[in-house]
């Protein structure tokens, strides 16, 4: 009797999304804390370690947890205000030698940006130069 | 004149408040300049909130450290919890292309170290040829990282936390506003490099820009702020003791 074309799949309640959010977190801040001090692992990198385990091997569906992930992603540029508001208190490190900071800062994005990008692009090339296939990415 | 700026201003829905208005002064700005870059949600809320804040310092003669950490990093802080479950969630568009991370994992893993190895080289180089400090330069290498791994590294090899922490929120900053503009300019078009770029030049925020561009480049992106922190754990420490940081 199952019929394919379900008007509307039951919805797993935010309830419940925030709830399975809350036990990860609560986990990888466990995990986090294990790491010794020189050698940093945060929290929130445990954290979506874990969910993507927990999706790949299939203990929790995308789908009850995609409601909220999506609104969190959503207002992502929002919830960085308070850092970009933070920067209030590096008024006095910007005084000193700011200009050159700022432009060195500057630099560095774009130089990790396209130093990123230009290896992997070349490293797929490579790959497709040796096994001798070119597989178009969808 | 602070402990009645405090009984005002103290809790943390100032902090929030102020948040929320300035980010939709942006949004605002945003739309009826139809997108100019400087007009940038994130951005103009950066600058406006650190400006009222000054405001409030120069008005009433406290330091502005003081202002900050008293009047808005309790709201501030309620608001910048929400990054932990949000960084979370990109675990899912990592899911949804994992045909892609199960095909090219070595090929990501590769040009992350490769691709940072060259990053700090020249970060290092020019940083010297600009004329930066030796302090000032060891808190710039570590920004490839989130905040949370960047800043103890930068502490580590006798950088300075708060520089290294500016470093990383401007990165995010300006990757949010101008990274489509940069990616053409470069000419990238591979969508792997692009993803991989993206999350390790803008963290979080370069996730969030990078699914804008395509799930392709969001699930890359994701995967790349996850391991991108763990080699620069090992390649920055090693790196700053070579050149005798």
């Amino acid at each position: 009797m199952e019929n394919k074309s379900k008007p509307k799949k039951s919805e797993t309640s935010i309830i419940v999304q925030m709830g399975i959010f809350a036990v990860i977190l609560f986990v990888s801040y466990l995990i986090s804390s294990l790491f010794p001090k020189n050698f940093p692992v945060p929290a929130p990198v445990v954290g979506l370690i874990i969910l993507y385990l927990l999706l790949t091997f299939k203990i929790i569906k995308p789908e009850q947890i995609e409601k909220l992930s999506n609104f969190l992603i959503g207002i992502l540029a929002f919830l960085f205000v308070p850092s970009g508001i933070q920067l209030a208190a590096s008024l006095d490190i910007m005084k000193q030698s700011g200009v050159q900071l700022v432009i060195m800062i500057i630099i560095s994005t774009v130089v990790m940006l396209v130093s990123v990008a230009l290896v992997a692009t070349f490293l797929i090339w490579l790959r497709n130069k040796i096994f001798g296939k070119k597989d178009e990415l969808k | 004149m602070q402990a009645e700026l405090l009984k005002f201003l103290g809790t943390p829905m100032f902090g929030i408040a102020l948040s929320l208005v300035v980010y939709l002064i942006g949004d605002f700005l945003f739309k009826k300049t139809h997108g100019f870059f400087l007009f940038q949600p994130l951005f103009v809320s950066m600058v406006l909130g650190i400006f009222i804040l000054w405001l409030i310092a120069k008005s009433t003669n406290i330091n502005i450290t003081w202002i900050y950490t008293n009047l808005y990093k309790p709201g501030g802080d309620i608001i910048f919890w929400f990054l932990y479950p949000a960084t979370i969630a990109f675990a899912i568009p990592l899911f949804k292309r994992n045909d892609i991370v199960k095909k090219y994992w070595l090929e990501i893993v590769l040009s992350l170290i490769i691709g940072l190895g060259i990053s700090v080289v020249i970060m290092y180089f020019v940083s010297k040829l600009i004329g930066l400090n030796q302090a000032a330069i060891a808190s710039m290498l570590p920004q490839a990282a989130t905040t949370a791994v960047a800043m103890p590294i930068a502490q580590g090899i006798h950088g300075i936390p708060a520089i290294t922490a500016m470093a990383c929120i401007l990165n995010a900053v300006i990757i949010y506003a101008i990274g489509d503009w940069l990616i053409k300019i470069f000419r990238l078009k591979n969508p792997i490099g692009i993803g991989l770029g993206l999350g390790t030049a803008g963290h979080t925020l370069g996730s969030a820009k990078a699914l804008e561009l395509g799930p392709i480049e969001g699930s890359m992106a994701a995967i790349s702020v996850v391991i991108i922190s763990i080699v620069v754990d090992i390649v920055v420490p090693l790196f700053a003791n070579l050149v005798h940081l």
